[in-house]
């Protein structure tokens, strides 16, 4: 087992379900998290929207303005079969690609057991 | 590869981050967690808290540079001089493989 773990924009969740539940993987997990990457961004532009009031000061407006500098993403993770990590990969690439910087990551970490809480099978039972 | 998550104290979030900066170590992913540890929380008068406010912080470096992430991580998310209780923990997992969006590269 392995889990699928990607780190994608936000606009892109929806898209990215309908794609993996149409090719049969339908479960997943998803959570709000910041982040940066390893390029240094201007974000000059956005400053003048936060000074302008235009951007809500919700937690974005705050995790933009403060010295961190860090940008809303969405964290998408599943956990897949061994033989089924490439095309999840590939799905995920597929619909998450817009060709520029901030399309996200995806990292495969080894899983080494799985257990349904309802009736305690284990691994490849409890999918 | 390997994954560091690190769950750190709220207040320290900021500082960690940026001498991460400094040190080259830019790619991070910052998650809001709630957690307690070995000492079951912290009782506050009759008032037992076990789930306390923490921040995750989520980094996937290569191998080698593991060491110098986790010593910036120690070293900044450490209050008092020789640290104090629900300072937080750091957790080191294998990543097996990585993948950029934006290219389709496999690699960090």
């Amino acid at each position: 087992m392995k889990e699928v773990m990607a780190i994608i924009r936000q606009n892109k969740v929806n898209q990215t379900k309908e794609a993996l539940v149409k090719d049969g993987y339908p479960a997943f997990t998803c959570l709000k998290v910041l982040g940066r990457g390893k390029k240094t961004i201007d974000l000059s532009i956005v400053q003048d929207i936060v000074d302008a009031g235009e951007m809500p000061i919700s937690p974005i407006g705050e995790s933009l303005t403060e010295s961190s500098r860090l940008i809303p993403k969405r964290f998408f993770t599943l956990i897949v079969e061994d033989e089924d990590v490439a095309k999840v990969v590939s799905i995920i690439i597929d619909n998450n690609q817009t060709g520029n910087p901030g399309d996200g990551k995806i990292f495969v970490i080894p899983i080494e057991e799985s257990i349904r809480v309802r009736s305690g099978e284990k691994n490849a039972d409890a999918f | 590869m390997l994954m560091i998550r690190a769950i750190i104290r709220p207040e320290k979030v900021g500082v960690v981050l940026s001498e991460m900066l400094s040190a080259d170590y830019s790619a991070v992913t910052k998650l809001d967690v709630y957690g307690r540890g070995k000492q079951k929380g912290i009782k506050v008068g009759d008032v037992h808290y076990d789930e306390i406010p923490k921040v995750m912080l989520l980094c996937i470096v290569n191998d080698e540079d593991k060491d110098d992430v986790v010593k910036i991580i120690m070293k900044n998310a450490k209050t008092g001089k020789d640290g104090t209780f629900g300072d937080g923990r750091i957790f080191i997992s294998p990543v097996e493989e990585a993948y950029t969006i934006s290219t389709g590269k496999p690699g960090l």
